[in-house]
Order: C-alpha cells, then structure tokens, then sequence
C-alpha cells in the first residue's frame, strides 16, 4: 500500500489529517480543472474547496479500485458542468470580473521573463478564452485530454460516458476550437491590414 | 493525399512516422482547417497548469470545521422539531383523555385495573396452555421435527439480527 492509498484509507476512517494531506496534494490539480472550466479564478477556489468538500462528505463511496484523482476529478467536472448549466442563461463573462467590475490578472509564479513570456501567454489566453465556447461536457473532456492526459477510457469514466461518445465530443471540440482559431487569425489580419492602410505613411 | 487522413491524425494525436510528419507539414502549408487544428492541438498542449492562491488547504479546512459546525447545529435543530411535534401530536392525542380523567378518576383506574387484570390472567392461561402443548408435544412431534422447527426458529432470529446489524452499520443509498 502506497502513501496515498494509506491516506485514503485513514481519511474513509474518519481521519481529518489523512484528508488534509490528500487536499495538499490534489489541490492543484483540482483548482486548475475548475479554473479551466469556469474561466475565473474566483469561482475556481470556491468549485474546489466544494470538490474537497464532497470528496469528504463521500469518503465512504470511494472505490479503491479507481485512482483516487481520477474519482477527486470527476466529482469536480460534474460540480463545474452543473455550475455551468446553472448559469447558462444567466450573463456569463470570462474576462475575470468581480462584482463592482474590477479586473484582475492571475499571478504567474513560474513566469520569471514576464516579456519573454508574453507571446506563449497569448497563445494560452486565447486557449483559454475560447474554452468557454465549447459545450460544458466537451469542455470537461478537452481538458481532461490536454491537461491531465487521460485516455479516452479515463474520460469516459470519468464523465459517464461511453468511449465512442468521448471520442466523437473530443474530436467535435477541437474542431470547434481550430474553428475559433481560424476566425481569430482572420480578424487579426483584416486589424492588421485597416491599421496599414489608415497609417500616414502609407 | 486529400484532406481526411491528415484531419484524423490531427484530432487523434496520432504518432507519427518521419515520412508522416513530411507529408503532414507539406499539407499543413496549404489547409487552413488542418493549420488551425494543428496550432490549437499545439497550444492546448503547452497550457499551463494553474495553482491555486497560497493557503487553499488552511481555507479548506476552515470551510469544513464551518460546514460541521452548520451540520450540527442543522441536526439539533432537527432534533428540537422532532421531539416538539412529538410532544405536540402526543398531547393533541392524548388531551381528551387526559381530561377525562382529571374530571373522573375513579372510572378511569377501575377500567386500568381491569385490563391490567385482564392481561394478567390472559398471560397465566397463556403460559399454562404452553406448558401443557410441552408436555404432549414429544408424544405426537418426533424428536427429528422438533429439531427441525427449533433450527428454524433459530435460522430466522439469526437472520433477523444480521439484517438490523445491516441497516444500521451500512450507509444505504450507496454506490461506488
């Protein structure tokens, strides 16, 4: 029995502090899924702080057969999806606002070249800004696929859904994003053209 | 090559062959679609991972003593209501005897003394027809059936405590 399985086995027992250790150890991962699928920081905290706290209230339906992060994530996919369709008719904006309409940027601790970063960081916003594009679930596969690596048959799992259906939602979602890509690329040229042709020296 | 073989490799991560790859980048060069889905297969890959702000396990952990705090107090409460309309429903039940009896004991304790009589005797005969049944019993039920119906009986008292040890260890409504 490794370190975690012994921790998972404490906290089904009652043991707080195995539970906080699994918290330690998961929170990223945890928080990221969140903040990949709602789009703010904000409500990604309180989506894994509720993760955790579902985790703990359904110890006792864990089963050991399955990677515990896997179970830790799929409850968190679910929790974001049903979020999600909440709130889908409700306004919904990605660009990070909070209630008095203050934005905010996310602290980048791995960035030590903010400048030098900058194109990649580009890339990543526009990843993450057209993620909330896609339907909840397609979403929830997407990032599964691209930032955890989990196969097809984890995704499934995961989602409850059947492989063939992971696959045709994945395939359908990257589609989706070459799609929103393409368009961006478009109006990034046409920009870029106007504001040659508006420029005095030409 | 048309456009399908290069779509599917896209959107399957397939592993390629160096002779793929050349072919992949010579047809990347002229589909659009192709490009697009290549630079977002290539963006989504390179996204970073994102942590959470410094303290998310001191807050989790103050989430969740707050959490017991409200479950308990949910429970209490619960208990209160409980014991409350029990009272309630028992008095609103129980309140015109009760006041038949204030208005006349007398009555009242001669029916109480009655049936308890009544109980009592009832138990006496009960208990001497099952001593008498004892008695003749082995006379007509051989010593093999009456074996058996013991078993029985015992069987089902067995299975009856299992079954209540059951419903009150194991969480219903679960699955894994």
């Amino acid at each position: 029995m490794n370190e975690e399985q012994t921790w998972v086995s404490q906290a089904q027992q009652g043991d707080d502090e195995a539970f906080t250790r699994l918290v330690e150890t998961y929170q990223t991962p945890v928080f990221n899924l969140c903040y990949r699928m709602l789009g703010e920081p904000e409500l990604a905290e309180d989506a894994a702080q509720e993760t955790f706290l579902r985790a703990y209230q359904h110890m006792h339906r864990y089963d050991e057969k399955r990677p515990f992060a896997t179970w830790l994530l799929s409850i968190a996919a679910h929790y974001c999806i049903d979020k999600l369709r909440r709130r889908k008719f409700s306004m919904f904006s990605m660009d990070a606002e909070d209630d008095e309409g203050n934005t905010f940027e996310l602290p980048d601790p791995d960035s030590p070249n903010p400048e030098g970063e900058s194109i990649k960081g580009q890339t990543r916003d526009r990843v993450h800004s057209m993620l909330k594009d896609l339907d909840e679930t397609d979403r929830a596969a997407i990032i599964m696929r691209y930032w955890y690596d989990y196969s097809e048959k984890e995704i499934a799992d995961s989602l409850r859904l059947t492989v063939s259906a992971v696959k045709s939602r994945l395939h359908r979602a990257r589609k989706e994003l070459a799609g929103l890509w393409q368009e961006e690329e478009d109006d990034l040229l046409a920009e870029m053209e106007r504001r040659h042709h508006e420029s005095p020296a030409f | 090559m048309n456009h399908q073989p290069f779509e599917s490799w896209l959107l399957d991560d397939k592993y390629l062959s160096a002779t793929e790859k050349r072919e992949l980048d010579s047809h990347l060069r002229d589909c659009r679609t192709c490009s697009a889905l290549a630079e977002t297969g290539l963006a989504l890959r390179s996204a970073k991972v994102i942590s959470p702000a410094a303290g998310f396990t001191m807050r989790f952990q103050q989430r969740l003593a707050a959490q017991k705090v409200a479950e308990r107090r949910r429970r209490l409460w619960g208990l209160i209501v409980l014991i409350v309309s029990g009272v309630g429903l028992f008095s609103w039940f129980a309140a015109p005897f009760i006041y038949a009896f204030i208005s006349a004991p007398i009555e009242w304790l001669t029916a109480a003394t009655g049936y308890f009589l009544f109980m009592f005797t009832s138990l006496q005969a009960f208990s001497e027809i099952l001593r008498v049944l004892s008695r003749m019993a082995p006379g007509f039920v051989s010593p093999y059936a009456l074996m058996v119906m013991l078993s029985t009986f015992a069987g089902l008292g067995l299975i009856w405590v299992v079954s209540i040890w059951r419903f009150s260890h194991k969480p219903q409504g679960v699955t894994a």
